[in-house]
Formats: structure tokens, sequence, C-alpha cells
């Protein structure tokens, strides 16, 4: 088959998924919205209302700026993760390049953050953070970030038959670094000596670089940006030669 | 009768493992050692028991599983499983999921809008199409599965013993439906444990039987031979236990 093929496989499939997602509720699309302002309510209850950690009144923004890009991540690597074994059934039935699994479930979540990434925007305007030139950084710092949640799922996906046990390690792996990423801290409070090994976390450097642009107006730290998409690029390849070479095995070992 | 040969397998063996894990354990062969040919054109029956290894061969044809013993040579065709309700989301109507299955099989988008009134006609569905698959009964549900399969045109078809489903109509429908593709020029591979079945629709065949290939030639004789082993069966349960359902 053409590789245009599985394009439009790739694209029918992830709207087939939607679709069948929202038909599940009553909502439907408009948990698209709900949930995740949801997700951010929490937060904001805990932070802002119980800790008082609210300062200038400015954390709300600051907090949103983390926790929408974080859920990005964590959501498709949390779904991508178990892809084949979900998806074992169609797999014995007609042989599909395994890596269309995770980059369907990467393509659902993709689509679903666009509509809270564009509230975030809306929500920021609204509270007096204008664009401004440095705006022209972000697609660039969502390109990349795209890149790094193609990385990990497709190698947590690849890994996954042969370890089921990972679920659990990443489980809580991901929840510690959603400690470690800065959602709630800025990067200014580490101190000076641990930087460096902050910002080998991706997810801090990132976040680190969505607040220069929407809040601050500054040019985010391209260096720290370059090194995460030159990482993100290596895994992706990687992670492919991975799936071709145990393209015909998965059948096998998913029970 | 010069067909050319377009799938040749020789002294194909398929390995399972006994437990999902990178270390390598002792594994299970599902086959050991199975050689034949698929010519152009031609309906191949495969005979043998449950667990004689004939599902796997099967997937080993339509390429999900990889030979790891002998060699399989494919001269570039399509091949595919005649499978039913590929890809089925019961909360989606029914278009979009002939729609999802079709393309699952290996048909563009634009093929299967072309095929849509087939297909509904076929199925029987009228206004049901519309519907979500989840309120369809077993017997639509089947219908709409068979009509999709139907229209997806590998260069080789895979059957595994799927003749006749939905009520007694649409069985003898489908079966009429199988078996104008097994007349036709179409390369067919029809797998099943019934020796008159195959005897009815094929023209060659092949017996396997504890994963090893028995028999190949003219039906009537493989099948006669089944038949004689299976009077007084195989082994007296000599054998290692009936392979893993996969």
């Amino acid at each position: 088959m053409p590789r245009i093929h599985y394009l439009e496989l790739l694209l029918f499939k992830t709207y087939a998924d939607l679709k069948a997602e929202a038909s599940r509720t009553y909502l439907s699309f408009l948990w698209w919205v709900i949930e995740p302002v949801l997700f951010m309510l929490v937060f904001y209850v805990v932070f802002d209302l119980l800790f008082k950690r609210g300062g200038g009144g400015d954390f709300i923004p600051f907090l949103l700026c983390g926790l929408t890009v974080w859920k990005w991540f964590d959501g498709t690597l949390r779904m991508g993760m178990s892809c084949l074994r979900t998806n074992v059934a169609l797999m014995r039935q007609v042989w599909l390049p395994k890596i269309l699994f995770p980059s369907t479930i990467i393509l659902n979540n993709t689509a679903k953050f666009a509509v809270v990434q564009i509230l975030l925007l809306g929500f920021l305007w609204l509270y007096g953070y204008l664009p401004t030139r440095v705006y022209l950084a972000l697609p660039v710092l969502l390109l990349v970030q795209l890149l790094l949640i193609m990385a990990c799922t497709y190698w947590l996906a690849a890994l996954e038959p042969f370890l089921p046990d990972l679920r659990l390690i990443v489980n809580n792996g991901l929840t510690l670094m959603l400690f470690l990423s800065g959602i709630f801290y800025s990067a200014d409070r580490i101190p000076e000596a641990y930087k460096p090994y902050y910002f080998l976390n991706p997810m801090a450097a990132l976040i680190d670089a969505y607040r220069d642009v929407l809040l601050d107006g500054a040019w985010p730290n391209w260096t720290h940006v370059g090194w995460v998409a030159f990482g993100s690029i290596a895994g992706i390849y990687g992670a492919y030669i991975f799936f071709r070479h145990f393209d015909r095995i998965y059948p096998k070992i998913l029970l | 009768m010069a067909h050319n040969c377009i799938i040749r397998l020789e002294g194909v063996g398929v390995a399972f493992p006994r437990q999902a894990s990178l270390r390598r354990g002792e594994p299970f062969w599902a086959l050991e050692n199975v050689s034949f040919d698929v010519r152009e054109g031609e309906t191949l029956g495969v005979i043998g028991r449950n667990g004689a290894g004939k599902t796997t061969l099967l997937k080993v044809l339509a390429g999900i599983l990889k030979p790891d013993r002998g060699i399989l040579i494919n001269t570039g065709h399509r091949v595919a499983m005649l499978s039913l309700q590929l890809g089925f989301l019961p909360n989606l109507d029914g278009r979009d999921n002939a729609m999802l299955s079709g393309i699952l099989m290996g048909l563009t988008r634009a093929q299967v809008r072309a095929r849509f009134d087939r297909i509904i006609e076929f199925a029987e569905l009228g206004d049901f199409i519309d519907e979500p698959v989840a309120t369809y009964s077993a017997g639509m549900r089947a219908r709409l599965g068979f009509a999709v399969a139907l229209e997806c045109n590998p260069d080789v078809v895979l059957i595994d013993e799927v003749l006749g489903v939905g009520d007694a109509d649409f069985r003898a429908k489908s079966a009429a439906a199988i078996e104008g593709l097994i007349r036709s020029n179409k390369t067919v591979v029809l797998v099943s444990h019934n020796a008159d079945t195959i005897e009815n629709l094929c023209e060659r065949a092949v017996w396997i039987e504890q994963r090893v290939t028995q028999a190949q030639g003219a039906v009537a004789e493989v099948a006669g031979a089944y038949r004689l082993s299976a009077a007084s069966p195989p082994g007296d349960g000599s054998g290692p236990g009936a392979p893993p359902k996969v």
C-alpha cells in the first residue's frame, strides 16, 4: 500500500476515535473544553485558594501556561503507552505498520490540546497579556513539544508489550515529573547550581520557554529548545527503527 | 492450466514465545514444516483438524506473522484475510464503520465512497446505515461486515471458515457471494476442517496435520487421504497438545 494511504488511515482513524469517544457522553464534544477546565480548576483551588500561593494575582496565568502544555504531554503518554495492547485484535487480522497506533493517539490528543491552547490564549489576552513580536516563537515551541511527545510516546508504546510493568513505572514517573517541571513554581527559584540539572528535564525547559513567550514577552532560550528538538528527532528515528524491527513480533507476544 | 505460482512456502515454521518478555525462553512451534504453492487464479483448500496450525498459516500468508524458519516468497501480491467487522467502533454509524473498515483493508476513501451504495444494498440495511452499529442486531452487524469485506479487493483472498453469517436468507446470499469469488479468476485460499467444503469449492488442496504438510495435490486425493486419517485419528493423543489460538 502506498504511504499516502496510511496518512488517510491515520486521519480517518483519529476522526473516528474522537467521534466515538464524544458519542459516549451526553455532553460529547463539550468535554473537550470542560475536562481541561476542571483539571485546571483543581490546581487553582489547591494553590490559589488553599495555599494562598497567588501573590500578585498573576499566579493563575503562570499556572495555566504550564498546566495546559503539561496535560498535552501527560495525557498522550498515558494513553499511548498501551496502544499496541488495545489494538491487538486489529493487528492480528490485517497487517498495518505498528507505528500507526501511537500516531493515532498522538493526533487525537493534539486535536484536543489545540482547543485548550486556543482557550488559554484567549484567557491570557483577557487577562492583559497581549500578543507580542515573540509570539513568532510559539509555533516553534509547539512543534518542538509535538516532537518530544512523539519520541516519548513511540518509545513507551514500542517497549510496553515487552515490559508490561512499564505502565506502573511511567504512571508514577509522570507524577514525579509533574512536580519537577516547574508548573507550580518558577525556574528562577531553582538554585543556580542545580539549574543545569533542572533543565535536563525537557518539559521544564519547554514550560520555561512558553512562559518567556506568553507572559514575559521575551524570546525563549533557544539552546534549551534546540536540544529538546534534536533529542526528540533522534528519539523518533530510533523508535521508528525499533518498530520496524519488531513489527511482526508484536502480534506474537501480545496476548 | 498453466498457472503461475504467486506465493511459495518452503519449510515454513512459526514459533511463539511462551511468555511475553525480552528474554528468550523455549518457544512453541505453531507451525513446523509447511511447504506448498499458491497459483494464480486458483482456489486452494487448506484442510486440517483444529490445532493443526491453519489460522497461523493464514497469518503468515497475510504477512501478519513472519516465518521463523523456512521461506515465504510472495511476488508482490496483496494478500488479505476476509475479515468481518474489522475495526468496527460500536458508537459510530454504519457509514463511518464501513469507511473505517474499508480503509483498514486497504481501500482509499474515494474507493469506499464509490462502493457505498453497493455495500448498503448488499447488507440490506436501508436507513439503518445512519444509526450507530451498537443498535444493530448481531445479524445486521455481520451483514455490514461481510458487505465491506467483499468490496475490498486484494489479489489473494484468505478465507477462514466464515461461510454463512446472518439469518438463513443472508447465509445463502453470502455463501453465493463467496462461491462467486471462488469461481471467478480470483486467487483464493480457503481454510477448513471440513473435507466436503474443500472438495466442493477447491481445485487443489493442502493437508496440514501436526503442524506439518501431509499432502498436497488434486483435491479429491488430498481430501480422501484426510478422511481416511480422520477415521483413525493419528497420534493417539501423543501430540504436545493444541497450540494456542492466535
